[in-house]
């Protein structure tokens, strides 16, 4: 475990005090890497470091490898500001993280706060998966880049790619998660409906992850006649949500979110299949190269946010391509003027940062459950399968309002 | 000549915390800042639970409120409020203040087990109504401000932080040592001790227990302040239980019976976390087993231990015990390589990186790295390693536990340490 040896280094870097700006690039990773939420903060690293060792393959930067240092937030957000603190102290450039837009939003502002007292040292913060609106709205800033979708992407995706495949009903039931991200999904399925073609026959929010019975909600989707139910409900919630419709012999088809999280088909079941899930990417989608050779190198098929990551550092890899420090000082702001022009081109289209808020303009893939999938998922012999792909122009969004951006002079 | 060696002891303890800080890294003075604060905050917890003997798990609530309270007053400040920056806890103070006294009025009319459950109630109905007040606590992302600049000072620095929560840490234990010198402090014990017996003097019990509660929240919400001022914002996931269990097991490891132990605890803990938590994804796991081995085998506690010592420094017969605590050491770092070398050895055979190899290999078993070292998982050499470690280890420990244990019988029991303990027994319980 060479990491122990990283560590070592990190620790008496640690030691000496401010010590002077080192040479490689630096990325720090904040991700919950102990406890509950492990699971997805482990594909966020693995993406990283896949991601990142192929830049390192092809020379590095700045006559370096761009180093990886893996930070556990434990879960929280205050684990993040704590570690985003050893961030800085162990010189850090980049900072990515996406399991969760509350601390996502943390990191945002301490990034931006650092920013501001440390002029000529500043820092990026790449989010791979926080995808709140505030983040580009009341929260947004010049070195906070959005590298995944936000809920009226997914929505409108999902709208368009049902509708064509004869799924949209014109009877469509929101539920979702009471706090910012089922809000978002909310309002982004209501201002859908006019263009969709549907009426929202009922809108729903409730607790987060503590309902354990969903037949009440059930009992409600049967009574408003909807045939669509679109929710952006994730982990139990969704899961228990599926099952209790598939108990109430409901037929129904769900437009989701994060049907793909892993685990979830197995869980799911046959209950799952026919469903639709709006996301990133999706490996039926692009050609078949990508995934085999993540596969080759990290064992498994690239799924659910691994993708995205990918995308991200891949962009950033392309963004240094064009930059050249003689081996000198790291420019931060430099690198983020570079990543603003990156045209990134990923197995399903471009990918390109929107400069008025750093959301990226990216194409959406719509995908169905479906037996004897080409990638199976979870050891089943279910999988998704791609139904179409709607253009990063089709799919984005305007600026929000709350959005003022100051940009480096 | 025991409270000159404690004034000494406390004064260099204090110089080193005034003086050093500037020449560590960042990450140290950060490490720090975190020290002070989780003190701080296991401190105020134990003066409910070790000295009044009132095991609280909801001592998030008021940290949190804390943090909150201080947060808004920020705001207020950043938009043009005339407050002094260093003066910010006081509001952190005054939020604890106030909800400890209605949640400890409530609290305090049960004591043992339906205390903890209504502390614990109060915690959780903090952590699930919060996120839904939109306006006060920001939702899940929470609210977040900027220290403002007061008289020339900045308050951009970590080191500046450093100060500025050292000063109020060290302020606030002054004040906590003191109270334990007063009548109150003492009607404090007696509580714990005896309740029925002091409701026979003549006291309110249940209206001094409701002040206890309040002010051990008061210093709650100061730590919560200065976190809030470290750390410049503040969610919902503060009011979680993870906070109010890490701060029971702190002080149930530095020791409840002792005054400074939970500072010991709160320091070992945070040390730990900082030093371990980026070297190993097991971390979480040592320091249970860290916490199990010390309620096993020292249920008064680090503190405890090194309380025990101290007070035997002059009578005790260290040239005799010397050599079994040095082979107790041995014995120990033995039996405690073994565990690591198992944990870290399952860890990397069962990660993700060596699943890769291992379907690469086409059947075979590849070697991995570990300790700069290979290993080979078919090699017995690799299984031989901890099992002669602790093996060796173990007989150690067993051998030289009888020496050690006579050793102090034979010297007698210390006539200082006849102050009562408290409940061992119900403390152990409530923390299981």
């Amino acid at each position: 475990m060479n990491k122990f040896a990283a560590l070592a280094a990190v620790s008496t870097l640690a030691f000496c005090a401010n010590a002077a700006q080192a040479d490689p690039l630096k990325i720090g990773i904040i991700e919950s890497l102990s406890g509950a939420q492990t699971s997805s903060g482990r594909l966020y690293a693995t993406a990283v470091q896949y991601s990142v060792d192929k830049i390192n393959a092809a020379g590095g930067f700045n006559g370096e490898d761009i180093q990886v240092v893996e930070y556990d937030n434990a879960g929280g957000a205050t684990g993040a500001a704590d570690k985003f603190k050893q961030a800085v102290a162990d010189g850090v450039d980049i900072v990515i993280q996406g399991a969760s837009s509350a601390i996502g939003g943390q990191i945002t502002e301490d990034v931006r706060k650092h920013n501001l007292r440390n002029p000529g040292n500043e820092m990026i913060f790449i989010n791979v998966g926080g995808e709140a609106m505030e983040l580009t709205g009341d929260k947004c800033q010049f070195y906070h880049f959005r590298y995944t979708t936000t809920a009226p992407m997914r929505v409108n995706a999902l709208v368009s790619a049902m509708k064509e495949a004869g799924d949209l009903g014109t009877k469509v039931f929101s539920i979702n998660q009471n706090y910012s991200w089922g809000q978002d999904m909310q309002s982004a399925i209501e201002s859908a409906a006019q263009d969709g073609g549907f009426e929202v026959v009922d809108a729903v929010l409730h607790d987060v992850n503590k309902i354990q019975d969903f037949a009440p909600f059930v009992a409600r989707i049967k009574s408003s006649g909807a045939t669509t139910v679109m929710t952006g409900n994730w982990s139990n919630d969704l899961l228990l949500l599926m099952k209790a419709t598939g108990d109430a012999g409901l037929d129904v088809t769900f437009g989701t979110a994060y049907l793909d999280q892993p685990g979830n088909i197995a869980n799911a079941g046959e209950t799952a299949l026919g469903h639709y899930i709006a996301n990133n990417y999706d490996n039926t989608a692009g050609d078949a190269s990508f995934a085999e050779d993540y596969k080759a190198v990290t064992g498994q098929n690239p799924i659910f946010v691994e993708p995205q990551t990918i995308f991200a550092i891949g962009a950033l890899g392309q963004a240094l391509e064009g930059l050249d420090f003689g081996g000198g000082a790291v420019d931060v702001t430099k690198i983020a003027l570079a990543l603003e022009d990156v045209t990134y081109e990923s197995p399903v289209g471009p990918i390109t940062v929107r400069k008025e808020d750093h959301q990226t303009i990216r194409p959406v893939v719509v995908s169905k459950v479906v037996k004897d999938a080409k990638y199976p998922a979870d050891d089943t012999s279910m999988g998704f399968q791609s139904v179409g792909v709607v253009s990063g122009e089709d799919a984005i969004y305007p600026v929000q309002d709350s959005c003022q951006m100051k940009r480096p002079n | 000549m025991a409270s000159m060696r404690n004034l000494i002891l406390m004064a260099a303890v204090l110089a080193v915390l005034l003086i050093v800080p500037p020449f560590l890294g960042l990450g140290w003075q950060n490490a720090l800042v975190n020290i002070l604060i989780a003190s701080l905050f296991a401190l105020a917890f134990n003066l409910l639970s070790g000295q009044a003997g009132l095991l609280s798990f909801g001592h998030a609530a008021y940290f949190g409120m804390g943090a909150f309270a201080t947060l808004h007053l920020m705001l207020a400040v950043e938009d043009g409020l005339g407050f002094p920056t260093p003066l910010l806890p006081l509001a952190g103070a005054l939020a604890g203040l106030v909800v400890g006294l209605v949640a400890g009025y409530f609290s305090t009319m049960r004591s043992g087990v339906y205390f903890a459950l209504v502390t614990l109630a109060f915690a959780e109905l903090f952590h699930s109504l919060t996120p839904h007040l939109q306006g006060l606590f920001g939702g899940e992302s929470g609210i977040s401000s900027m220290r403002m600049p007061w008289q020339g000072i900045i308050f951009g620095s970590v080191l500046e932080v450093y100060y500025l929560t050292l000063g109020w840490v060290m302020l606030s234990i002054l004040v906590l040592w003191a109270y334990t010198r007063t009548p109150f402090g003492r009607l404090t014990l007696a509580i714990r001790d005896n309740e029925q017996r002091v409701r026979f003097l003549g006291y309110n019990a249940h209206t001094a227990k409701m002040v206890i509660f309040a002010i051990s929240a008061m210093f709650t919400g100061v730590a919560g302040a200065l976190q809030a001022i470290s750390n410049e914002t503040a969610n919902y996931a503060l009011f979680g239980s993870q906070i109010s269990a890490q701060v029971v097991l702190q002080t149930f490891v530095g020791g409840a019976t002792i005054f400074f132990g939970p500072v010991v605890g709160a320091v070992s803990f945070t040390l730990f976390a900082y030093l371990v938590s980026d070297l190993t994804r097991s971390w979480l796991f040592y320091q249970g087993l860290i916490f199990v081995l010390v309620m096993l085998y020292a249920p008064a506690g680090i503190g405890g231990v090194v309380q025990h010592h101290m007070r035997s420094l002059r009578r005790a017969d260290w040239t005799g015990l010397a050599k079994p605590y040095a082979l107790a050491a041995l014995g120990a770092l033995l039996v405690g390589s073994a565990v690591i070398y198992l944990t870290e050895t399952v860890a990397v055979l069962f990660g993700e990186e060596y699943s890769v190899n291992l379907r690469n290999a086409a059947g075979a078993y590849p070697g991995y790295h570990l300790f700069g070292l290979s290993w080979s998982p078919v090699s017995p050499l690799t299984w031989l390693v901890p099992l002669v470690l602790a093996g060796v280890g173990a007989v150690l420990l067993f051998k030289v536990r009888g020496t050690i244990a006579a050793k102090w019988e034979a010297m007698g029991r210390p006539e200082t340490e006849s102050t009562k303990a408290p409940d061992a027994a119900k403390l152990k319980g409530g923390a299981a």
